[in-house]
């Protein structure tokens, strides 16, 4: 840790709560930045030096760090561009200085690009249309509020839009993701869209009431793909089976460089498949048990579901943080801030800025 | 499948045909024409054999050995080969037959008289060398003979009462799977009581071969006949040879009579009922309805569903050249149902909206897929990929033991004309006038499809029938119940095989 | 697309014709009704009409500015979009106008401005992109399409053809032209804003980072066109500029005019690949009639044996189809038209055998089918397509039967809507086509529907031919990014 007396994993954490509309790639650049400004490295070295070192110990704190950074990853990559672009020290500062000034902006223009999402809601919900969405995605939630004022407000040729909203929400989701949703849901529901709740066991159910499927994303990755909740793989597999619509919603930065050619590439280690027998669970070989020291404060269900498990290994995801991957094939669009991207333009994206 | 003589019942058919064309009036025209093509006829005579007794067997192969032996006997006159350009033939059959059925499509008619009186006359002379090269070589099998619209070798032993059946069936007056097996049986019903045996056999052993066989080959040589017609037929000369020997004539022609009456009733009548009673029951309140072509059964099942007092709408497709969903667009917008009538190019719309697909069917095959209407295959695609049910409606008459993987070994080649609209006659002739008028000397040179027999290397197809596969039909309902397509064996095995029926 | 049908032309011809003696507004206001009336309808049609009149505007327009030159080529562009939204081909043809215009104001800018602000820029993305290439030993990733042609790509953009150094950050929807041009904002490379929201100044994923648009740090990428750090420049060399700015509008004309030579030369381009698809003895299953499609068949023919089964497109296009099938593509009565549709005999006589079918017996015949050549109407970003009625039908059968489905198109038919609805884009013809209106009974008392298109989702295509070559649909987005710029997607004025 370069500076003794600043610790980006906590400011990481007090910008999340302080904000909750935060995304975590955002709220990672965020704290880099701060670190950056609370430390006086002046050199180039030095400062990549910081920004490496805080990445990685922000990667460590969390267990599932992919949405993270792509926040860090993007941060990084900016800074190098630039600082190998401009090799004079006058110019670093001019960047530093550019960087630690604007923080606020980014965070703004990352809250912007949600808003401009949401904006495109009104382009894709139709009259009578029934979307499909699951989890506690923000921009999910923002795109359908948006959609729904516009029904409400326009009397304005094109306006009026009614559409229903069906949420897929765990049941033993109790409260990773839970609140956001109920939020969202309320948030529907009292701008007169009706919404339904239904498991995830209930998708292939529902699906051929279904026009259009949305879902958030944790990151997207590089051949277009998406990182989501666990259940968002088994919704785009049955819209492409009723040839509905799958559209994921994501601002263009939580685009992250991991290119994952099955779930069992993520590099995450999650509680899902847990087989027991009468003597408990089997116990696999080489597990990796690289415990996190402080990191985020794990939940008391969680805590007491590994005691009774017996603690297999805390870096593992547990089955409500678990995440899923879905491969680009199964999806339609993915609506970024700058309009409907098709999964193969994703790669284009991450390579100009990776070369 | 589409049933021409849709509202009238079947019954009615043979009294139509009095009417419309009397047995008696149609041989005072054979003869003449007889005399006016015999030289043409002498031609192409020695061809007529194979391609005759080939169309048989491939259009039923597994009716017993019955037509085949006559065929060997009197083959060689009755196939004369189409000495005639087909448009000649159709002129003249249209001239012919005033109730001809294609003259409800609009302007049929002018077809003939677009024709220029020379063409005829040199196309009968190019006719046997261009034959070939105007087959489609992938359906080659098909082409075994132009449909018959003439007398020309006609046996003397064809009833009348087949006769004029042959003829409608030929010229699509009587269409549809049911409809042509209920005309041919009541046709064979007459042509039973003219019947006589000769000395020294029975009835059982002569009649099958001597006298019904003559009529089925007549017919074979009007359109290749139906799954329903085949195994009307088969059930037919089963009851024939069961017949007690001893039997009186008279009373062995009225027992045949009234089981071929019962035959009629219960494997067609009763069951359309029961099939469109059970099929109604797929019509919800608020359901559209997406159907193609015209299948009297269909018809029925909506207009059921209508009765009972079930709000919904329907959706018509329809496609060249015979545009049947016309006739049923009508017959449910006089009801009062609101229908939708869409072409086959907009196929995609109608599937949009549609909730349930209702099909008839031609026939059934072992292997669960559907012969239908050409384009049926395309509406079970759509449907099925927009994951709407499909809904077979089909009697187990029309089951068969055959199996198909692809609409083109199975199937019948209709005569490529059919495809030449008056409109597009119509168009590209003033259009040429127009070109003419604007002085462009190239365009007068311009020719139009009308003349596509001169154009080397230009093909129309003309194909009737296509093969659904079994993945995109949900539900065949018929007599037994509603069935998925796996047990159309089943079925078959149990109507047409068990002698179940009369 | 239909290939020129009598009846049409004559309107196309007459409003070309007209075109040279009329004032530019009545020319506009002709083309207007022209389209509203469809009586210049189909993709190519549109495309010329459309071009000429650009191109007349463009001359007659006596401001030299290229802000107001981009104006008023987006006015008139509105105007005509607005009269008739489903013809795409006009606004594809006013973008690309809009493009070549921008193109060379920003080289007229760059000119002006290079000397002093080049080098208070160095840290331009496109400088940066190189230098990274260099430093990390990778090969540099080119934006670029390597099958561009460059006659088409200079139809686009004239000069300044930059493969190598497609910067970096900057998902710029031009290909060609310096680093400095390439500060637009991107990523919208295959958006539709559809919505009024004007792209926020998102210049790649970077875009987060970039400076306020105050310009406070010379690190940020200036944003183009009201860049106050380029306008003061302007300014302080208006006198100088000026005498630039006659240029312009002759280098735009020149522009537009490539945009017509494409215009012409674009079946030869895609026909010039034919025999890279078709071989000896295939059996190829097209639809409708089309110039391209029978181009693209009869180069084919000149070298190698096959069997075309025509579908006809009943009851929109088959009189079309049967005359295409009979007699070729003879120019109609229009003599003074671009030499655009040149004649050539059918393919019959050319000792190909044409079947013709009935759209119905399109499943049939497909198990036996090699390849589906269609010609769309209008080809959409996300790489779905809009053509005749019965395309849709086609292309699923293919599907289900595993046959290959190649789209030929021009680039001019590409457009960069996003088809957010698939139903707005289908457009709904004469019904007495379908069923005569003398059939009085049967038009009252039945809703007769004819639909003139189809939607054809993008999985059902397998490949696209253009006149820049061959590419999946998963790549069209690409060469729909690189011919529109992105503050031009959104002259639609439909959407609100």
């Amino acid at each position: 840790m370069t500076s003794d007396n600043f610790d980006v994993v906590a400011t990481y954490q007090q910008l999340l709560i302080e904000d909750p509309e935060l995304t975590m790639p955002v709220a990672a650049i965020e704290s880099l930045i701060l670190a950056l400004g609370a430390t006086p490295a002046s050199t180039m070295s030095e400062t990549l030096h910081l920004v490496q070192t805080c990445t990685a110990e922000l990667k460590k704190s969390i267990r599932n760090p992919i949405s993270l950074s792509a926040g860090t990853d993007l941060f990084q990559q900016y800074l190098i561009s630039n600082l190998q672009q401009r090799p004079s020290e006058g110019d670093f500062d001019v960047i530093r200085k550019h960087l630690v000034e604007n923080g606020r902006l980014f965070v703004e223009r990352a809250k912007a690009a949600r808003e401009t999402i949401a904006g495109f809601g009104r382009h894709f919900i139709r009259d009578g249309n029934v979307v499909l969405t699951n989890g506690g995605s923000r921009v999910v939630g923002a795109l359908l509020r948006s959609a729904a004022e516009s029904s409400k407000s326009s009397k304005t040729p094109g306006g009026s839009i009614r559409f229903k909203v069906i949420y897929v929400v765990s049941s033993d989701d109790s409260n990773y993701t839970s609140s956001e949703a109920a939020e969202n849901i309320r948030a529907l529901r009292e701008r007169d869209v009706p919404v339904a709740v239904i498991q995830p066991s209930a998708v292939a159910y529902c699906m051929d009431q279904v026009t259009q499927v949305f879902v958030g994303a944790e990151g997207v990755v590089e051949n277009g793909g998406v990182v989501n909740r666990m259940g968002t793989y088994q919704m785009a597999m049955i819209a492409r089976a009723t040839r509905k619509p799958f559209y994921v919603v994501s601002e263009s930065h939580k685009f992250v460089r991991l290119y994952p050619l099955g779930q069992k590439d993520l590099g995450i280690e999650q509680d899902v498949l847990i087989f027991e027998t009468a003597s408990g669970p089997e116990v696999e070989d080489g597990k990796s048990e690289s415990g996190i020291d402080e990191g985020i404060v794990a939940d008391v269900d969680e805590v007491k579901e590994r005691e009774r498990r017996g603690d297999m290994a805390l870096a593992r995801l547990s089955r409500e943080e678990a995440i899923d991957y879905t491969p680009p094939d199964l999806i339609s669009g993915i609506i970024t801030e700058s309009g409907v991207l098709l999964p193969s333009a994703v790669s284009e994206e991450l390579i100009k800025i990776w070369f | 499948m589409p049933d021409a003589n849709k509202d009238q019942s079947p019954k009615e058919q043979p009294k139509d045909g009095d009417s419309s064309l009397s047995p008696a009036e149609l041989k005072k025209r054979a003869k003449a024409e007889k005399q006016a093509r015999r030289a043409a006829e002498k031609e192409q005579r020695g061809a007529g054999g194979a391609g005759g007794a080939e169309a048989s067997s491939s259009a039923t192969p597994q009716a017993n050995g019955g037509p085949r032996e006559v065929k060997q006997g009197q083959g060689q006159k009755q196939h004369q080969k189409g000495g005639q350009p087909p448009q000649q033939q159709q002129q003249q059959q249209q001239q012919q037959q005033p109730y001809h059925r294609r003259s409800g499509s609009q302007g049929a008619q002018q077809m003939p008289v677009r024709e220029k009186p020379g063409k005829a006359v040199a196309g009968a002379g190019k006719q046997g060398k261009k034959e070939g090269s105007k087959q489609v070589e992938l359906f080659s099998h098909l082409y075994t003979h132009p449909r018959r619209t003439t007398f020309e070798g006609v046996s003397k032993d064809v009833h009348p009462s087949v006769l004029a059946f042959g003829f409608k069936m030929a010229s699509y007056e009587i269409c549809g799977s049911s409809a042509r097996c209920v005309a041919m049986l009541l046709a064979f019903k007459d042509a039973i009581q003219a019947y006589t045996t000769p000395t020294g056999t029975s009835l059982a052993r002569h009649m099958t071969s001597h006298h019904l066989s003559p009529q089925i080959e007549f017919l074979k040589t009007c359109r290749a006949i139906s799954e329903s017609m085949g195994n009307a037929i088969r059930w037919l000369k089963k009851l024939i040879v069961e017949i007690d020997p001893n039997t009186a004539e008279q009373e062995a022609k009225d027992y045949l009579c009234e089981h071929i009456g019962r035959f009629i009733q219960e494997r067609i009548m009763i069951t359309d009922t029961a099939i469109a009673e059970s099929a109604a029951q797929q019509i919800k309140p608020g359901s559209v309805v997406l159907t193609f072509a015209k299948s009297s059964i269909v018809e029925k099942t909506i207009l059921e569903a209508h009765e009972a007092g079930t709000p919904f709408r329907v959706m018509v497709v329809d496609s060249r050249p015979l545009f049947e969903g016309k006739r049923l667009a009508t017959s449910l917008m006089r009801v009062g149902l609101e229908v939708e009538y869409v072409p086959f190019s907009g196929l995609a719309h109608a599937v949009k909206d549609a909730t349930v697909v209702l099909l008839g069917a031609h026939a059934m095959l072992s292997n669960g897929r559907l012969q239908s209407r050409i384009g049926t295959a395309s509406v079970a695609l759509q449907a099925h990929r927009a994951a709407i049910p499909v809904i077979v409606c089909c009697e187990s008459v029309k089951f068969s033991e055959k199996v198909a993987l692809d609409s083109i070994v199975l199937n019948e080649v209709a005569p490529s004309e059919e495809l030449l609209t008056p409109s597009s006659l119509a168009t590209a002739h003033a259009k040429k006038e127009g070109e003419d008028d604007e002085g462009d000397k190239a365009s007068k040179n311009a020719k139009t499809l009308a003349d596509w027999r001169d154009i080397s290397n230009l093909q129309i197809l003309n194909l009737m029938y296509d093969v659904t596969p079994a993945e995109y039909i949900s539900m065949i309902v018929c007599e037994y119940g509603s069935l998925p397509p796996s047990s159309v064996p089943v079925v078959h095995r149990l109507a047409n095989e068990g002698g179940i029926a009369a | 697309m239909p290939s020129v049908v009598p009846g049409q032309t004559p309107s196309l011809s007459t409003f070309l014709k007209s075109l040279k003696t009329n004032d530019i507004d009545s020319s506009v206001d002709l083309l207007i009704s022209l389209l509203k009336r469809r009586q210049i309808r189909s993709s190519r049609p549109c495309a010329i009409a459309t071009t000429q009149l650009m191109l007349r505007v463009v001359a007659n327009e006596r401001i030299k500015e290229a802000s107001s030159l981009i104006q008023r080529v987006r006015d008139v562009g509105r105007r005509l979009i607005a009269a008739q939204p489903r013809e795409m081909a006009v606004g594809n043809i006013v973008r690309r106008v809009l493009g070549v215009v921008r193109e060379v104001a920003e080289r007229d800018d760059d000119g002006a401005a290079s000397s002093d602000f080049a080098s208070s820029t160095p840290g331009t993305p496109g400088s940066v992109a190189q230098t990274g290439n260099a430093t990390l030993g990778r090969p540099a990733v080119s934006v670029n399409i390597p099958t561009l042609s460059p006659l088409s790509q200079g139809a686009a953009l004239p000069e300044d053809v930059q493969t190598g150094r497609e910067p970096v950050m900057s998902g710029s929807t031009s290909p060609s032209g310096a680093g400095k041009d390439q500060l637009r904002p991107a990523l919208g490379s295959v958006s539709s804003y559809a919505g009024g929201q004007a792209p926020p100044q998102i210049g790649s994923l970077f875009g987060i980072f970039q400076s306020p648009a105050t310009g406070l740090s010379p690190a940020g990428t200036p944003p183009v066109g009201g860049s106050p750090a380029i306008k003061p420049m302007q300014k302080a060399t208006k006198d100088e500029a000026s005498k630039e700015k006659l240029d312009i509008k002759a280098e735009v004309i020149d522009g537009i005019k490539e945009l017509l030579d494409e215009l012409e030369i674009v079946d030869s381009q895609i026909a010039e690949s034919a025999l890279d698809h078709i071989h000896s003895n295939e059996l190829i299953l097209t639809h409708t009639s089309s110039q391209t499609v029978q181009k693209f068949l009869t180069t084919a023919a000149r070298k190698r044996k096959f069997t075309v089964v025509h579908a006809e497109a009943y009851p929109n296009d088959h009189e079309t189809t049967h005359a295409t099938i009979v007699n070729g593509n003879k120019k109609t009565t229009n003599e003074d038209e671009e030499e655009v549709n040149e004649r050539w005999k059918p393919l019959t006589s050319m000792g190909i055998t044409v079947i013709l079918i009935p759209d119905t017996a399109v499943f049939a015949l497909m198990s036996r089918i090699n390849k589906v050549i269609l010609a769309p109407h209008t080809v959409l970003a996300n790489g779905s397509l809009i053509a005749a009625a019965g395309a849709s039908t086609i292309a699923q059968a293919a599907q289900a039967h595993r046959v290959p489905v190649v789209v030929l198109s021009g680039v001019y038919k590409l457009s960069p809507v996003y088809p957010f609805d698939t139903d707005e884009l289908v457009e709904y013809g004469d019904p007495g086509k379908v069923v005569a209106f003398q059939e009085g009974e049967f038009v009252e008392g039945v809703e007769v529907v004819n639909p003139i298109y189809d939607y054809v989702d993008a999985d059902l295509v397998d490949l696209y031919i253009t006149n820049l070559g061959g590419c999946a649909p998963s790549f069209l987005y690409r060469i729909v990014a690189d011919h529109y710029d992105n503050k031009d997607i959104n002259l639609n004025v439909k959407s609100t």
